[in-house]
C-alpha cells in the first residue's frame, strides 16, 4: 500500500502537476497513445509479415517486400496443402484442443471448486502437488508416458492417447480454485441454511457465477494443445492423425531445406495455424476483459 | 512443520498405488511367432517416392497372399524417426518390419531387445550376403562374424554436386572441374565467392544435430582415410593427421566465409545461393528441372583417383521387430521386397541405390536411360558407413558439438577439441 | 423410486445433528467427502500422467538404466549419485544451465517491467483499449510453431531486421551468434508471452482503488510517483505470480531452441536443460542421465520460485 508520507514529498521536479496544467496533461495523454500505438504495431508486425508473405509468389526478406504491389498468389497454400493436408491437419488440431478444453472445463472446474470450498481430507496435499507439478518439464516424462499410454493402454494412434497427457490443465485448476475462493462465503452459507445439498450449491450458485473465469481458462488452456508438436508426433504413426503444429514443425525442420522456395509454403502453413485463432480471439475479445480474472489472482 | 510432513505423506500415499500400475506389457512368444504366418504391418519413410514403392510392393504381395496381408504405415522421415522407433520399441508398439533403420541407432535397439536376428530364418544369411556381397558383413554383429539384425537395404553414396552455371560464371571448367585436392577445392571456392558468381561456395547445414557430420565432415574423412570409420576396434580414429586435415579444411571454409555459418532458410542450391553441396542420388530428382548440375567424387588432401575414392554410404536398412507375431510372413515379405525385381523398382522409383553388388550390370537398362545415376552406382561399390557401436547417437552428438565449436565457429583449436572429444568418446565406447 | 422416498426422511442431510461422533468415513475423508469425489478425476489424472512418470524418472536417475522392449530383461544396477556426478561434470550440461540463466536474466525482468508498465498505461486510458489489448494478446494466442517460421525469416542473415539495420547488423547474425542466440530467444519469448502477463496485471489493477490515484494526484504526485507508490505495491501479488510463472516457463524452455536454433544453436549457445533432457533421454537412449538433469532442474526451479516468493513478500 502506498505510503502517504512519500506521496506528499514528491513532485518537486514538476513531472506531473496535473490539475494546474490541463494542456500538459492532454499532451502527456497523446504521447502515451502514440507510444502504445508504436508498441502495438511492433507486436502485430510479424503477423502482417506472415500474411503478406503467404500470398506472395516468392516472399523475400527485403524491405520492399513489405508493401508488395503485385505477384499475389494462392499457390503457397496449394503447395503446403499438398504436403500436409491443411484441412485434415486443422481438424485434428481442433479435436485435440477441444478434448483438452472439455476435460479441463469439466474436471478442472469440479476440482477447483472442491479445493476452494469443500473441506475434505487430502485437500492440502493435492494443492501442494498441484503447485509442484507445474515445475516439471514434460520432456522428462515423455518416454514413461509413451510406454504407459501406447504400451499399457493401447492408445497409440488415437485421439484419446493424444489428449490424455494434457487432459486437465493444472494452471486452469489453480485459476478456478482462486476464483471460487474469492467468492464471499455468505452466499454459500445462505444456500446451505436453506437446506440445499452441496451438489445443488455447486449447480445453482457456483457454476452460474464462474462464467467469467471460464473465458480466462479457455484462453490459457487452448494454446497448449494447439501448439504441442512432440507428443502428438510420437503417439501417431498415421500422418492423417497429425495436428497442424506437428506437420508444420516437421515441415520446417525436415522438408524446408530440400525445397526450392519453402518460405512461402511455411508462411502459408503458419497463417493457417495462426489466423483462425487470431480471428476468433478478436471476435470474442470482449470476454477476455481484465475484470474477469480480477478475482482469480487475489490471495 | 507437522502439517507439512503430513501433507508430504499424504502426497506420497496418493501416488503410491499408481506406481504399481505399469506392468502390463505382454511379450511375444518368440518361438511360436517365428514359425507363424498371418497379416503384418510395415513402416516406411514418408518420402514420397519411397512410399509409392512401398505401397506398390505391398499390393503385389497382397495379390498373391490373401491370408497374409501387408499394411503400410508411414513414419516421418528425417531427424525424428529415431525417436519414434525408440519409443515404439520400449512400448512394444513396433510394426513387424521397419524399412527405415539408421545403422547409427541400431545397436541400441538390438540391446533393448527390440529387433530379431534375421539369420534365425532359413536362407536369410545367404540372401543377405549374396545380395549385398562382401559389404554386407559391415552390418553384422560381432565385427561381421555374427548374425544380422538389419538387412542392408539401400545406400545414398555421397558425392560433390555442383552447379555448372555458377562454375562457368566463376571461370572454372564445368566439364572437368578436377577439384580432387583440398587446395584445388579451396581455390575454386575462393574463386566462386570472389568472382561474385555465388554468395557462398558450399553450404552444409551448420546446425548441431547429431547427424549433420554425415553431410560435411564424414564423407571427406572416409575418402581421406580410404574408408576408416569414425571408430575402429573400439577406438576413435579421427584424432589423426587425416582427421585434423579434413577438419582444418572445413575450418578454412568457414573462416574465409566460403561456407555460411547459418542454416539456409530455403534450398540454397536451387536459388543459386551456393555452388556446391554434398549429396546423394536422391538429389537428382530434386534438381533435375531446377539447375544444370554435375557430380564429382569428394576431395582429399592430395587427390585420390575417382575410381578409388570411398565415400559415406548413408544407408537405410530393414529390421524385423520382436513384437512381430507372424515372423515367417515378415521374413518372406522382406525377402520378396529385396529380391532383384523389387530392388529394380526401388531404383526406378526413388533413384536410391539398393545395397547390392554389381548394380550397373544387374540393371543395365535403367542406367542406360539414366546416365546421371551411373556415377552413383559406380560410387555405390565404394562406400563405408557409420561404425557399429552402442550409444552411436550420443557419440555423434558429442563429435558434432566439438566440431561445431572448433570448426564452424572457430572458437577452440581443432587439435585441442579433437583430442578432448576423442578422449571422451573412447571412454564412452569402453563402457 | 419407492425405496428412495421412504429412505430419504431418515437421513435428512440438511438438518443440524446432535454433536455425536462422526461416522468413520467422515473421520477418514473429512467433513465434506464430496470434495474428494469431485477431485477424483483430477487426482487420478495427476497420479497417472504426472506423479507416476515423475516418480519413475526420479527412480531411474539413481540407476544405470536403459529402456528395453517388453519382456526383455536388462540389468539396472543401482549407482547412487553417479548419474548426478556425470551430468554435473559434463560441461555441456553446465553450459545449458548457464544459458538458461542468461535467458532468465533477460526475460524475467523484461517481462515483469514491460507487462506492468503496459498494463497500467492501458488501465489509465479510456479509448482504444480493446484494440491495444488485442494487439498485445495475439502473439500469446498464436502457436509458437507458426511464429518461429516468421522470426526465422526476420532474423536470418539476410533477413528483414538485418536489412533494416544495414551496416549495424551483427556479424555473425542473430541466431548463429553465440552471444546473441540466447538473448534473441529471450526476446522472442518475452514478446510471445507478454500478453498473458499484461492480462494478469490488468486484472490485478482492477483491485487497486481509483481513489488512491486521485488523492495522490491532488497531493501533486506525478505519474512516475503514482506508478511507484501506488501501482507497484498494489499489484504485488500479481507480480509474484508473474515472476513465478515466468521463471517456470523460462526454465522449461524447449520449443524455441529446438526449432528456432535447431539442435541448440551455435556451439550449443542456446541449448537449454530441457533440450538436453530430450537429446539424452529420447534421442541418445540415456534416460538415467536425462532424469538426473530433470531432477536438478526441478529442484533449482523450486528454489528460484521460493526465493522470488520471499523477495516479493519482504521487499
Amino acid at each position: 500500500m502506498p505510503r502517504d508520507s512519500d506521496s506528499v514529498l514528491v513532485d518537486e521536479d514538476g513531472t506531473g502537476t496535473g490539475q494546474r496544467h490541463p494542456a500538459r496533461r492532454r499532451r502527456a495523454r497523446i504521447l502515451l497513445y502514440v507510444v502504445l500505438a508504436i508498441v502495438a504495431l511492433l507486436f502485430i508486425f510479424p503477423f502482417y509479415f506472415m500474411a503478406v508473405g503467404a500470398f506472395q509468389k516468392d516472399p523475400t526478406t527485403t524491405l520492399s517486400s513489405l508493401a508488395p504491389t503485385g505477384r499475389w498468389t494462392l499457390s503457397n497454400f496449394a503447395t503446403i496443402n499438398e504436403r500436409l493436408g491443411l484441412l485434415r491437419a486443422l481438424a485434428n488440431s481442433l479435436v485435440f484442443t477441444a478434448g483438452v478444453l472439455a476435460g479441463t472445463l469439466v474436471f478442472g472446474l469440479a476440482a477447483g471448486y472442491a479445493l476452494a470450498r469443500l473441506n475434505w481430507r487430502g485437500r492440502g496435499a493435492l494443492f501442494v502437488i498441484m503447485l509442484g507439478v507445474q515445475m516439471v518439464p514434460f520432456q522428462l516424462l515423455m518416454i514413461p508416458l509413451y510406454v504407459q499410454i501406447a504400451g499399457n493402454y493401447g492408445l497409440g494412434d488415437t485421439y484419446a492417447g493424444m489428449i490424455l497427457p494434457s487432459l486437465i490443465n493444472t494452471t486452469a485448476v489453480f485459476i478456478f480454485r482462486q476464483f471460487f475462493r474469492s467468492l464471499p462465503e455468505s452466499i454459500f452459507e445462505a444456500a446451505r441454511i436453506d437446506g440445499a445439498s452441496e451438489l445443488r450449491v455447486l449447480r445453482s450458485i457456483a457454476i452460474p457465477m464462474v462464467r467469467p473465469a471460464i473465458a480466462t481458462v479457455v484462453l490459457i488452456t487452448f494454446i497448449g494443445p494447439w501448439n504441442e508438436f512432440l507428443w502428438p508426433f510420437l503417439i501417431t504413426k498415421d500422418s492423417s492423425m497429425q495436428p497442424l503444429a506437428v506437420a508444420l514443425a516437421n515441415y520446417i525442420s525436415n522438408v524446408a531445406g530440400t525445397v526450392a522456395n519453402p518460405n512461402g509454403a511455411i508462411l502459408a502453413g503458419a497463417c493457417t495455424l495462426a489466423f483462425p485463432v487470431v480471428i476468433l480471439f478478436c471476435l470474442f475479445q470482449r470476454y477476455f476483459t481484465a475484470s474477469d480474472i480480477g478475482a482469480g489472482i487475489k490471495g | 512443520m507437522k502439517t507439512l510432513t503430513r501433507r508430504t505423506l499424504g502426497a506420497a500415499a496418493l501416488t503410491l498405488p499408481l506406481a504399481l500400475s505399469a506392468c502390463g506389457r505382454s511379450a511375444v512368444d518368440a518361438r511360436a511367432a517365428s514359425t507363424s504366418r498371418g497379416p503384418i504391418s510395415i513402416w516406411i519413410s514418408t518420402n514420397e517416392q519411397e512410399l509409392a514403392w512401398g505401397k506398390a510392393v505391398a499390393k503385389a504381395w497382397n495379390a498373391q497372399h490373401g491370408d497374409q496381408e501387408v499394411t503400410v504405415q508411414e513414419i516421418p522421415a528425417g531427424s525424428s524417426s529415431e525417436e519414434a522407433i525408440t519409443a515404439a520399441i520400449v512400448a512394444g508398439t513396433t510394426p513387424d518390419l521397419i524399412f527405415n533403420i539408421s545403422p547409427a541407432a541400431l545397436p541400441d535397439w538390438v540391446r533393448a531387445g527390440g529387433l530379431v536376428d534375421l539369420t534365425t530364418f532359413e536362407g536369410a544369411r545367404e540372401h543377405i550376403e549374396s545380395r549385398g556381397g562382401s559389404r554386407a558383413r559391415n552390418y553384422a554383429e560381432d565385427e561381421g562374424r555374427g548374425g544380422y539384425y538389419q538387412l542392408p537395404w539401400k545406400s545414398n553414396p555421397v558425392m560433390l554436386m555442383y552447379n555448372r552455371k555458377i562454375f562457368e560464371k566463376a571461370g572454372l571448367d564445368a566439364d572437368h572441374p578436377g577439384l580432387d585436392t583440398f587446395d584445388a577445392f579451396l581455390d575454386a571456392s575462393r574463386q566462386i565467392v570472389s568472382s561474385g558468381a555465388s554468395g557462398s561456395a558450399i553450404w552444409p547445414t551448420p546446425t548441431s544435430d547429431f547427424y549433420q557430420p554425415w553431410s560435411d565432415f564424414y564423407p571427406l574423412y572416409l575418402a581421406q582415410t580410404h574408408g576408416t570409420r569414425l571408430i575402429e576396434d573400439g577406438r576413435t580414429t579421427f584424432d589423426s593427421p587425416d582427421g585434423l586435415a579434413v577438419a582444418r579444411m572445413w575450418r578454412t571454409m568457414y573462416e574465409e566465409e566460403l561456407a555460411p555459418r547459418e542454416q539456409s532458410t530455403d534450398d540454397a542450391m536451387t536459388t543459386g545461393a551456393t555452388a556446391m553441396q554434398l549429396a546423394g542420388p536422391y538429389a537428382i530428382a530434386t534438381y533435375e528441372d531446377a539447375i544444370d548440375y554435375g557430380f564429382m567424387p569428394v576431395p582429399t588432401v592430395d587427390g585420390i583417383p575417382a575410381a578409388k575414392t570411398i565415400t559415406y554410404a548413408d544407408s537405410k536398412n530393414v529390421s524385423l521387430c520382436s513384437t512381430s507375431r507372424n515372423r515367417l510372413t515378415a521374413w518372406d515379405f522382406l525377402a520378396f521386397a529385396t529380391g532383384e525385381e523389387w530392388d529394380g523398382k526401388l531404383l526406378e522409383t526413388t533413384g536410391q541405390m539398393p545395397l547390392r553388388e554389381d548394380l550397373t550390370s544387374t540393371y543395365p537398362d535403367y542406367f542406360e536411360k539414366n546416365p546421371d545415376y551411373t556415377s552413383f552406382a559406380d560410387q555405390a561399390d565404394r562406400v563405408a558407413d557409420v561404425p557399429y557401436v552402442s550409444g552411436g547417437i550420443e557419440i555423434w552428438q558429442r563429435f558434432r558439438d566439438a566440431y561445431s565449436g572448433a570448426v564452424i565457429f572457430g572458437k577452440d583449436s581443432v587439435t585441442d577439441a579433437f583430442a578432448e572429444v576423442s578422449r571422451q568418446i573412447d571412454a564412452l565406447v569402453k563402457e | 423410486m419407492t425405496t428412495s422416498t421412504s429412505v430419504a426422511p431418515t437421513s435428512t442431510p440438511g438438518l443440524p445433528r446432535p454433536a455425536t461422533r462422526d461416522p468413520w468415513w467422515r473421520r477418514l475423508l473429512g467433513k465434506q467427502p464430496l470434495g474428494l469425489g469431485m477431485s477424483l478425476p483430477y487426482i487420478v489424472f495427476l497420479a497417472l500422467v504426472m506423479a507416476y512418470p515423475l516418480g519413475y524418472a526420479v527412480y531411474i536417475s539413481f540407476f544405470d538404466y536403459v529402456f528395453t522392449a517388453p519382456g526383455v530383461h536388462a540389468d539396472h544396477p543401482f549407482v547412487g549419485l553417479a548419474n548426478y556426478r556425470a551430468v554435473l561434470s559434463d560441461p555441456r550440461v553446465l553450459d545449458s544451465f548457464g544459458n538458461i540463466a542468461v535467458f532468465l536474466v533477460i526475460n524475467v525482468p523484461l517481462t515483469v517491467i514491460l507487462s506492468m508498465v503496459l498494463a497500467s498505461a492501458l488501465n489509465s486510458l479510456t479509448r482504444w483499449t480493446a484494440a491495444f489489448r488485442v494487439a498485445f494478446y495475439v502473439p500469446y494466442v498464436t502457436a509458437s510453431v507458426s511464429l518461429i517460421g516468421v522470426w526465422m525469416l526476420m532474423f536470418s542473415d539476410d533477413g528483414l531486421v538485418n536489412s533494416l539495420l544495414g551496416p549495424l547488423a551483427p556479424d555473425p547474425s542473430w541466431l548463429v551468434n553465440s552471444h546473441l542466440a540466447m538473448p534473441s530467444i529471450a526476446l522472442f519469448v518475452t514478446w510471445k508471452q507478454l500478453g498473458f502477463y499484461v492480462l494478469l496485471y490488468l486484472a490485478a489493477l482492477q483491485n487497486v482503488p481509483r481513489e488512491l490515484y486521485e488523492s495522490a494526484q491532488v497531493d501533486g504526485a506525478g505519474a512516475v510517483q503514482r506508478f511507484r507508490h501506488i501501482t507497484v505495491p498494489g499489484v504485488r501479488s500479481a507480480t509474484l505470480l508473474v515472476l513465478v510463472l515466468a521463471i517456470i516457463t523460462g526454465s522449461n524452455l524447449f520449443t524455441e531452441p529446438y526449432l528456432l536454433t535447431s539442435g541448440g544453436g551455435p556451439d550449443g549457445a542456446s541449448a537449454s536443460p530441457v533440450l538436453l533432457i530430450y537429446q539424452k533421454g529420447i534421442q541418445q537412449g540415456n534416460p538415467d542421465l536425462a532424469s538426473a538433469i530433470g531432477v536438478i532442474l526441478v529442484i533449482l526451479v523450486g528454489l528460484l520460485s521460493l526465493a522470488s516468493t520471499r523477495l516479493t513478500k519482504e521487499d
